[in-house]
Order: structure tokens, then sequence, then C-alpha cells
């Protein structure tokens, strides 16, 4: 800057003077919250029900008021249905898609980590999970009652079927998205192979195992359900089912809104467990 | 003593071509150094350190620290890498001390040491806080202290400021110097910057690409002489460091040039 040897004047914008933001438009939704407007949208998707059945512009039979499935709920929870109480067949589904799940990912984690890691594991479980994992489950629901009979054990090996493979492929990703340096750094902190695996690779890759996990829940009430339709005594599935048959379609609607209400839970549950457990996901 | 001994480290291309990206380059570490790497980019400079963090085996030639060959990488080789590699998951505190939980450290000594190092780089004030609440330059002060945790014969630093603005950058050479007067941890440099080089090196050595090879070193006493008077202005604008940044310029250019005539 030495090169200058006359000095012109200068001008420096007066503080006063506010520079102009030029603010961004974003392409998404920004960040206000949605909230309020999916609260809406609610309550016009329930007022649009309660004035097509109030006007009867559909039969009766077909569908209920608003009114009547809550009364129906009502009914179920003193009465129950189809031979058993509300809880029975609450918990009876809830039993079967949470031991799936507790399998499913006590044997996928590891499985898909191993995948992720070693050539062998992953050559050898690659071809018999890619071949029946895009399999709709409900193809080999026969087998599985054929070979298991149609107790709990056919039901819950389908849905660990069904479940296994998100988890299994969402961990292999994790891996894969490690970052090699993360690894290399921990070895020369004297990591053994061992404290690779559980300190860096596990954690590295819990983010993918997560949205894994949830992926798998989808899939897992959808595939309960069609598998109670099919073969049971008891779940929400079966009463759906039986109510059916009456064209008691009021308690199809309470069975409806009943999966909606665990499915939609469990979702939560695991959007708690990725703020506690993954907080930094998306962050470094 | 650290001690490369004509170290060598070829590739095969896809073509069948060998590239020889260290060429018989031969180097030591002695205590209380601070050796300093100089080139430009693909003169063989992250070759050589990760042949001795142990990353990478040579070709030929021998890497030994205190007279035992160096194979694989190990705790008495602290490296602080470009790009910063602490955990997310964990604190600083824990990050600090991860390499002395891998040694099996009991807990209450470990977060002891891990709180002295972290107040050696000053952020004695974050141990609760999580990498991402930091900048860049204090996650890479968490990572020197996290490759000085476990006492290493030797603390490898692989362009460790690159990724820094230029007064940060100066703040971290300070520190670092303050850190290696404090601690006599020898430390290998590298780096791509004449005045980073100049500044921090006891002795530095200049490279120049295909084949990654040494062509000039440069014992040098910058670094003391601030460590002593803490005065960094004296130091840089001193007409030795000038004249010496105009020569060591002229020997990368030069390789520079020479390459492309060969071509």
């Amino acid at each position: 800057m030495s090169d200058f040897t006359e000095t012109g004047r200068v001008v420096i914008g007066s503080p006063a003077e506010h520079p102009k933001l030029v603010k961004m438009k974003g392409f998404g939704a920004g960040d206000r919250p949605t909230v309020l407007i999916s609260i809406a949208t609610a309550l016009v998707l329930l007022g649009a029900w309660w004035l097509v059945a109030k006007l009867a512009l559909v039969p009766h039979l077909f569908l209920p008021t608003p009114q009547e499935v809550w009364t129906q709920v009502g009914a179920i929870y003193n009465d129950g249905y189809a031979g058993a109480s509300l809880y029975e067949h609450v918990s009876a589904s809830l039993f079967r898609i949470v031991t799936a799940a507790a399998i499913a990912t006590i044997v996928g984690i590891p499985v898909g980590l191993l995948m992720g890691l070693n050539r062998w594991v992953k050559g050898v479980l690659d071809t018999p999970i890619e071949f029946y994992w895009p399999l709709p489950p409900l193809a080999y629901l026969p087998l599985m009652i054929i070979w298991l009979g149609i107790g709990e054990t056919s039901k819950v090996t389908l849905l660990v079927l069904a479940m296994f493979a998100p988890i299994c492929l969402s961990a292999q990703a994790g891996v894969r998205s490690l970052p090699i340096e993360r690894v290399n750094a921990a070895r020369t902190l004297g990591a053994r192979p061992w404290h690779i695996l559980i300190s860096i690779v596990l954690p590295s890759a819990l983010p993918e195992i997560l949205t894994g996990l949830r992926i798998a829940l989808g899939i897992g009430w959808g595939t309960l359900v069609a598998a109670e339709l099919i073969a049971s005594t008891r779940g929400i599935g079966y009463m759906i089912m039986s109510a059916s048959q009456f064209l008691a379609t009021d308690v199809v609607f309470v069975g409806i809104g009943i999966i909606a209400a665990c499915a939609f839970s469990f979702s939560a549950a695991i959007r708690i467990l990725e703020a506690v457990l993954v907080p930094w996901k998306g962050k470094s | 003593m650290l001690k490369v001994d004509h170290a060598s480290v070829y590739f095969k291309t896809r073509d069948g071509k060998t590239v020889h990206a260290l060429d018989r380059v031969s180097l030591a570490i002695p205590e209380n150094s601070l050796i300093v790497a100089l080139g430009a980019s693909g003169c063989g400079k992250s070759t050589l350190l990760n042949a001795i963090a142990g990353f990478l085996p040579l070709s030929e030639g021998t890497i030994t620290l205190d007279g035992r060959p160096v194979t694989s990488p190990g705790a008495d080789r602290g490296v602080v890498f470009q790009k910063d590699t602490l955990l997310p998951w964990k604190t600083v505190i824990d990050n600090v001390a991860l390499g002395l939980k891998f040694a099996g450290v009991p807990k209450s000594v470990r977060r002891e040491r891990a709180e002295r190092l972290l107040h050696l780089v000053g952020l004695k004030d974050f141990a609760a806080a999580f990498p991402y609440e930091l900048s860049g330059g204090m996650r890479q002060r968490v990572g020197i202290a996290r490759a000085l945790a476990t006492e290493p014969a030797v603390l490898l630093m692989d362009e460790p400021f690159g990724a820094l603005d230029s007064l940060t950058r100066e703040q971290m050479q300070e520190l670092l110097v303050s850190i290696w007067k404090e601690t006599h941890t020898r430390i290998f440099f590298i780096t791509h910057s004449i005045e980073e080089a100049l500044f921090l090196g006891t002795q530095v050595v200049v490279m120049s690409p295909r084949p990654g090879r040494i062509v000039a070193r440069f014992d040098l006493d910058f670094v003391r002489r601030f460590a002593e008077t803490g005065d960094v202005r004296a130091v840089k604008t001193s007409p030795e460091f000038a004249n010496l940044r105009e020569e060591i310029r002229d020997i990368l250019h030069g390789s520079e040039e020479l390459r492309s005539a060969a071509e």
C-alpha cells in the first residue's frame, strides 16, 4: 500500500447510514413453525367429514359421523369387541411389534455394522438380504403360516423379517458415511479394533440407524395389521377385520384411529430418542 | 529420537506408471525440535507424515522411534489433522481424555489431566461444551490438547491451521510455540506457508514434488527468539526473516520451473 503518492479524499460512510439488508429468499418452508397450519388443516378435515356425514352425501352405513365414532370408542373401551377387551386387542398388537422391533434391532445393528466393515460378511449376506427385502411381507406370509403355524411365532417372525432389512441397511450406510480421518485419529490415540467398533463406528452410525428404525416401525405397522387380518383372534387388525364383516363402519374407524395414534407415538418416541442420543446430527 | 532413513513410497497408477510420492527422504526429529516440512501440494509432505504416523507403509527405507521401527499407528505419535476429527457426541473434556480412556486410565486421573491440558490451550471454560459449539480455531486447540493427552514422544501436525483465517492462524502459531516451550514435545509440522514455516521451525525442510524429496534444509532460531522475547513483530519484520522468505520462495519457484521445463 506504500505505492500511493498522493492521498485522495477518502469517503467513509457515516455510521448514521444504515447498510441495506438484503434478505435471501429461501425456497423451503423456512424456519417459521408449521404446527398451527397443521392443526388448522386437521380441524378443516374433521369439519368436512362431519358435514358430509350430516348432510348424508354418503350413505350412513358407509360413513358414520364423528360423534358416533367417538361414542363407539367409549363402548369398545367399556365392553370390548369380538370377544376381547380393547386393552387385549391393543396389547396383543403392541406386544408383536415391540418384540419384533427389539429382535430386528438387536440382530440388525451388529450385522449391518459388520457388513459395512468386512468384505466377506457383506459378500455372503448381501445375496439373501437383497433377494428377500424388496418382497412384500404378505407374499411370504403363507409360508410363515405353513412353517410356523398361526400362533404368535409366525406373526413375530414375519415382522422381524420386514423390519430387519431397513435397520441392517441403514447401519451399513452409517458405517459407509464414517469419515476415515475419525478412525485414523482414534488409532493414533491407541484405540484397539474393539474400541473403534464401540466408541467410533457405532456412535457415528447412530443417526442413520435411528432413521432406519423409524422406517422399520412404519413398515412394521403396515405388515402387522395385514398379518392380523389374515390369521388372528386378537389385535387391532383383527378387530377391524371382524367389524368390516358386520359392516360396523364406526368400529373400523375406531381401529384405524388407534393404529394412527400408536404409529404416531412410536414416531414421536424415535424423534425424542434422536434429540437425546444424537443432538449433534447435522451440526458437525 | 525419531529417525526417517531413506524413506521411499511408490504408487502404481492405473495405467501402470510408478509414481514416486516420496523419494529417499532422510530426516531426524531430535529432542526439543520443531521440524517444519514446507512445500506445494503433491511434494510428499503429507505422505511423509502419514508414514511417520503409521498409516502408510514405506516401499523402501525405515522409520524408527527411539530405535524401534514404526509399523502402525500408536499413542506414542500424536497427530493433529487439518480436518477436525473430534467426536461430535463427546464433550470437549471427554474428547481430550479419549486416548487416556483407550489406555485404561481411571476416570478421575484422566479428567484431571484433560483439565490441565485444556488450561494449557486456553479452553478451560469450555470443558462441558460440545465440539459443534466451538469455532474452527477452538476445535483445533481441542485437537492439540487431545493429541498431547497421551504424552506422545512426537506430535505430528498435518497443516493444522490451513483452514483457519489469517488472524486466528497467527494466534494459533503463537499458542503452539508456548505449548512447545512448556511441554518440550518434539513437533513435526507440515505447511505450505513460507511465513508459518519460518516462524515455527527450528529446522525447515523444503520439499519438491515428482518425486517428493527434500531440496533444502535451514536451521533457524526465530522460534527460540520469539519464545524468549515474546515479540512477534520484531521476529517477523527482521531483515533475516525477509531475506530467508525470499530465498525459500526462489527455491520453491525454481523447482516448479525446472519441473515444467522437464515436462
